[in-house]
């Protein structure tokens, strides 16, 4: 799958739906969060009170009783016995039964007063984002669609906005506007002018990015008139951002309106014509009669608080719309209490795939894997077993496979997308991201280092802790992934790169002597030295993917991991890489796993072929025999996906149907619904991997177990069988 | 400039669509701020495209080579800067008529993107139909029929998805229906099924083949795939740097490649029926389009290069019948094919003008 560089299509983990977009299914998914839930139940009650406040509050916020609210203290040196009549003042009434947020200095009851002004605020904060947002959309979706000099015209204008600072614009047109203090509808409007530019840019940008979306071009190819490609092909998709600003811009605009009322700027409840009672004007009239320092909490805290927990509850809900946006978010790690359910180890770091435990409690099922011990592997893969997500949910992306890597050899993993083959050879190494867990197997990697230092033996890569596995990898092991763009630091030259993994793992170089190998390594595979002092955004494609490979040959590894290396490439690039890497591998004698979709490429270039679909290893055989003598069903409907360069043409069916969703497989043999030949048993059995009559090849198919009659396309003559001294696809590719 | 002939068809049909003589270059900024220059991007240059009704003509090329470029001035996108694009013998009217996207449409490479992820498959076919006002009063019916055409059963079924909720080939099969709900003459297919996975490809292509057969749609198929190029089209054009190096129909052009990047892209090609591993001609990287190389812009590469390639761009030498190539290599022989069958046209007057 590929990322397209938009934020708006993330792509989620193992092989979800594509492009994550607001649709009604992911509506109903979203109060799941306890976040949003939180949020939501916050603003409910917000809510709640601002509609019934006014009436369920227990007095009028207006109404002074000194009589009973108010405790007055007479002042020290007035009153009886003093020249002075007495003089009292006032003290406000802590909590009580009957004021439960006790009194204002005035006599007023604070309770009634909190009650009476959500209402305000809340119409306030709601008006202002609404302006603002149909303003922030006109501007914002306006300047990025149409582009040119009215973007340049809505953008200047836009920014000049921005320019200004807020709060002082917001303050001087409060004042200048005389009626503003009354009208509240006027405040929302100031207030919107002052705030809906930061939303219009976030709009314009992701406009512009839709814009040039294939499916908008589309609309206009079919002649779709501009507003309503406007309207329905593009501002559907900018519903989350705009959800997002909106509640931005809220928090923002109920900030703003605190802040003029408590200046003083939006009307007092007390003046004419009389204002709305609000929390900022609690907090002015708290504040301007010594609320603090008197010690009178239950005066100014609860307004306070208000403004605090509704601005939390905003953020919540605001959290939430970005989890929902963003995907990557959601599925960033594992939830840690999840995890501990199901037996995962704890030490889920970054760069190290967990473990369930349960693998090292296993016994280890060494025998299963018979020809290993044939040949000298150094990379053993046991019964490994990959999910995605724990529990119930979790995606079984990789089930029981083995395979095994013999020294200098190229071992070609083909597969579709969703077949796992990514998924094996990084969790093997433990660079799978969470979620993905493995759940069950053994990696066996038997160490001979070829540079002689490095650790010697066997090492079970799963139950490797954090500094053996940091010694394995990249000295021993190297990977090289199909975008070497997200793999280069952008930001240091190609020679820093080099220096920095130079002198972490070979410290007696001295500076000149790592940037001297460095310019040796990028020579051996076809560059110039004076690349060193490139950046990554400097390079062509081909030269980036050849800078990664001389970074992976750079400490001699005995293993190094392809995975699409050359999938971007143009075709002569392609060739061009595989040919220096075959020699390099000659040389160094590195082996190597070679991960593609494009099976005809790997006839060319792999001694050993393994072929993956849904999770599991179907196929597995020397290459020049799985070509010529394919004996899986899948095999042969994947080698005849590939129109040949020469001979008559004929039309050719590729397999019918499409790959399976990894969530619901299929009953028995995965492939059965797209199998030609598929019998009752396909769909009720599962096929094992199973050696083929002696010979050095595996299969996983009914056809070939038991009394099935075999089909003529599947019982060709095997090269190998053929030729006592075959010459196999190692001697030829190394004449390359 | 080169000039370059169009391929004769057997049967000669007048062209669908036409491309003559189209150039187009791009206007890059080079770095930023007040300093910024612009530069401009060579990156279509005077390159001919004739599309016939009931025929594939495939456009192979590297990324860079101006296929894409070349598609969009078919649709109507974008203006060339000089040359004319003629639909029915007639210039292609300035904007975007609905008359025009009635008759031509678009396939596009990502059936990931291609789809507005916020509508059911429904809306994206019906929306085409509303439109042009085809099958007014019965679109439900007729939105049901396209999902058919391109094998989309149960039709009611995947009119109620949404594109998340298909599989890449499903996709791309959608998006194809919504290319024919005008009943367009012309379908301009851009890399169509270079995102598919391998074992679906094949089906999308048998489906434009198809329709190509049945409904005579003239198709252009965009590619850098020469493989699937030779299985679908009747016609091959490659292109490198912008330009036309070779056209021929299919199976001359990559049985007798006569153009030394023809030969390379061929040898560079995944074979599995190789027996030997193949000797690259030609290494390196296409040029940049800043400052494309003078003459024929493969000469840096070439291993045959000589004087004349790095001064005078080659034009379209015919080298057997229908087959031409942009090739100093071929200039005597295309005098012998231009005596046989009279198809050399030549174009010398435009070819000084450059250096």
């Amino acid at each position: 799958m590929t990322i397209a560089p938009t934020s708006l299509t993330e792509v989620a983990p193992a092989g979800g739906p594509g492009s994550v977009a607001f649709h009604r299914t992911r509506i109903l998914r979203l109060p799941r969060s306890p976040k949003v839930i939180a949020g939501l139940v916050i603003m409910g009650l917000f809510g709640v009170v601002a509609v019934i406040g006014r009436w369920a509050a227990p007095y009028s916020p207006n109404a002074t009783d000194e009589k009973n609210w108010v405790q007055h203290v007479l002042v020290a040196g007035t009153g009886p016995g003093t020249p002075f009549p007495a003089n009292y003042y006032p003290l406000p009434l802590p909590p009580s039964a009957a004021h439960w947020l006790g009194t204002t200095v005035f006599a007023q009851d604070a309770l009634s007063q909190v009650l009476a002004s959500t209402q305000a605020t809340l119409f306030v904060g709601l008006l202002a984002a609404a302006i603002a947002t149909v303003l922030s959309v006109l501007f914002g979706v306006t300047a990025g669609y149409v582009g040119g000099g009215t973007d340049e015209g809505l953008s200047l204008v836009a920014n000049v906005f921005l320019a200004i600072p807020g709060l002082p614009l917001l303050i001087v047109l409060a004042d200048y506007v005389p009626s503003a203090g009354s009208s509240i509808l006027l405040v929302g409007a100031i207030i919107a002018v002052t705030t809906w530019a930061y939303s219009a840019r976030t709009l314009r940008a992701q406009t512009l990015s839709l814009r040039n979306r294939d499916f908008v071009e589309a609309a206009r190819v079919s002649g779709e008139g501009r507003l309503r490609i406007i309207m329905v092909e593009v501002l559907p998709n900018l519903v989350p951002i705009v959800a997002a600003s909106f509640l931005f811009t809220t928090l923002a605009a109920i900030g703003a309106y605190v802040a003029i009322a408590f200046l003083g700027l939006a009307g007092s409840p007390t003046s004419y014509p009389p204002g709305l009672w609000n929390w900022g004007e609690m907090l002015r009239e708290g504040f301007a009669n010594n609320a603090v320092r008197g010690g009178w909490w239950w005066w100014w805290a609860p307004p306070g608080i208000a403004v605090a927990l509704l601005g939390t509850g905003l953020a919540l809900l605001n959290f939430g719309i970005d989890e929902f946006i963003n995907p990557r978010l959601r599925s960033a790690g594992l939830s840690r209490k999840a995890a501990r359910k199901a037996g995962i180890s704890a030490s889920s770091r970054l760069g190290l795939t967990p473990v369930a435990r349960s693998v090292w409690d296993a016994p280890s099922p060494a025998s299963k894997v018979a020809h290993a011990s044939a040949a000298d592997p150094v990379l053993e893969i046991r019964g490994l077993c990959v999910d995605y997500g724990v529990g119930d949910d979790a995606v079984h992306a990789v089930m029981d496979c083995d395979l095994v890597l013999r020294r200098g050899q190229v071992l070609g993993l083909a597969g579709e997308s969703g077949s796992g083959k990514t998924t094996l050879a990084l969790s093997a190494i433990r660079l799978l991201r969470p979620p993905g867990v493995i759940t069950a197997g053994q990696v066996l990697f038997h160490s001979k280092p070829i540079s002689g230092d490095g650790p010697t033996g066997t090492i079970d890569l799963l139950a490797a802790g954090q500094r053996q596995l940091r010694e394995v990898r990249w000295s021993e092991i190297a990977v090289v992934l199909q975008s070497a763009l997200d793999s280069l630091n952008p930001v240091i030259t190609i020679g820093a790169q080099f220096d920095d993994l130079l002198r972490v793992h070979r410290p007696h170089l001295s500076h000149d002597e790592r940037w001297n190998r460095a310019g040796e390594l990028l020579e051996m595979v076809g560059m110039n030295a004076d690349r060193l002092r490139s950046y990554a955004h400097e390079l062509s494609g081909g030269m980036r993917q050849r800078a990664m490979i001389a970074m992976a040959i750079a400490l001699e590894p005995q293993v190094i991991i392809l995975d699409e290396p050359t999938t971007a490439l143009d075709v002569v690039t392609q060739r061009e890489i595989l040919e220096e890497l075959i020699g390099l591998r000659d040389r160094i004698g590195f082996a190597t796993l070679f991960i593609t979709h494009d099976l005809s490429l790997l006839v060319e270039l792999a001694d050993e072929i393994a072929v993956m679909y849904a999770g599991r290893l179907m196929e597995r055989a020397p290459a020049a025999s799985l070509f010529h003598a394919p004996r899986l069903p899948y095999t042969h409907g994947l080698l005849h996906c590939f129109p040949p360069l020469h001979g008559a043409r004929v039309a050719m069916e590729g397999i019918p149907g499409s790959p399976p969703d990894l969530r619901d497989l299929p009953s028995g043999c995965a492939f059965h619904p797209r199998c030609r030949w598929a019998m009752q048993r396909c769909s009720e059995e599962r096929p094992q991997l199973a050696q083929l009559n002696g010979s050095d090849r595996e299969v996983a198919c009914w056809l070939h177990a038991g009394d099935a009659v075999v089909p003529a396309e599947l019982a060709q003559p095997d090269p190998a069988s053929r030729r006592p001294e075959r010459m196999d696809a190692a001697t030829r590719v190394s004449e390359l | 400039m080169n000039g370059t002939a169009p391929v004769e068809s057997t049967t000669h049909t007048a062209a669908v669509l036409e491309g003559r003589e189209l150039t187009k270059s791009f206007w890059v900024k080079r770095g930023r701020g007040p300093l910024a220059r612009k530069a401009r991007v060579h990156a279509v240059e005077s390159v001919t495209v004739r599309l016939d009704a009931g025929k594939v003509t495939a456009l192979v090329g590297e990324s860079g080579a101006g296929k894409t470029t070349i598609a969009r001035m078919l649709a109507n996108i974008i203006k060339p800067d000089t040359g004319e694009v003629l639909l029915d013998g007639v210039p292609a009217p300035k904007g975007r008529p609905k008359s025009y996207a009635a008759k031509v449409q678009m396939v596009f490479q990502d059936p990931f993107a291609s789809l507005n992820p916020v509508h059911r498959v429904r809306h994206q076919l019906v929306r085409p139909l509303e439109i042009h006002h085809i099958a007014d009063g019965h679109v439900e019916q007729a939105a049901e029929e396209l999902l058919r055409r391109v094998a989309l059963e149960p039709a009611a079924h995947y009119l109620r998805k949404f594109p998340y909720e298909l599989s890449g080939g499903q996709r791309q099969r959608v998006s194809i229906a919504r290319a024919l709900a005008v009943r367009p003459r012309v379908l301009l297919a851009d890399e169509p099924v270079s995102m598919l996975d391998v074992s679906i490809r094949l089906g999308v292509l048998n489906l434009l083949a198809d329709l190509r057969d049945r409904e005579h749609l003239a198709i252009l198929y965009v590619t850098h795939d020469i493989a699937s190029a030779r299985y679908l089209a009747d016609t091959i054009i490659v292109m490198y740097a912008g330009q036309l190096v070779e056209a021929a129909p299919s199976v001359s052009l990559t049985d007798h490649a006569a153009h030394p990047y023809t030969q390379l892209l061929l040898s560079a090609a995944p074979d599995p029926d190789r027996g030997e591993a193949p000797k690259l001609a030609g290494r390196g990287g296409p040029p940049s389009l800043l400052a494309p190389p003078s003459g024929c812009r493969f000469h840096p590469r070439c291993p045959y290069a000589m004087d004349i390639c790095k001064r005078q761009v080659p034009p379209s030498f015919a080298v057997s019948s229908g087959h031409i190539a942009a090739c100093w290599l071929h200039a005597d022989s295309a005098q012998r094919g231009a005596d046989e069958n009279g198809l050399f046209r030549p174009v010398a007057d435009h070819s000084a003008k450059t250096q």
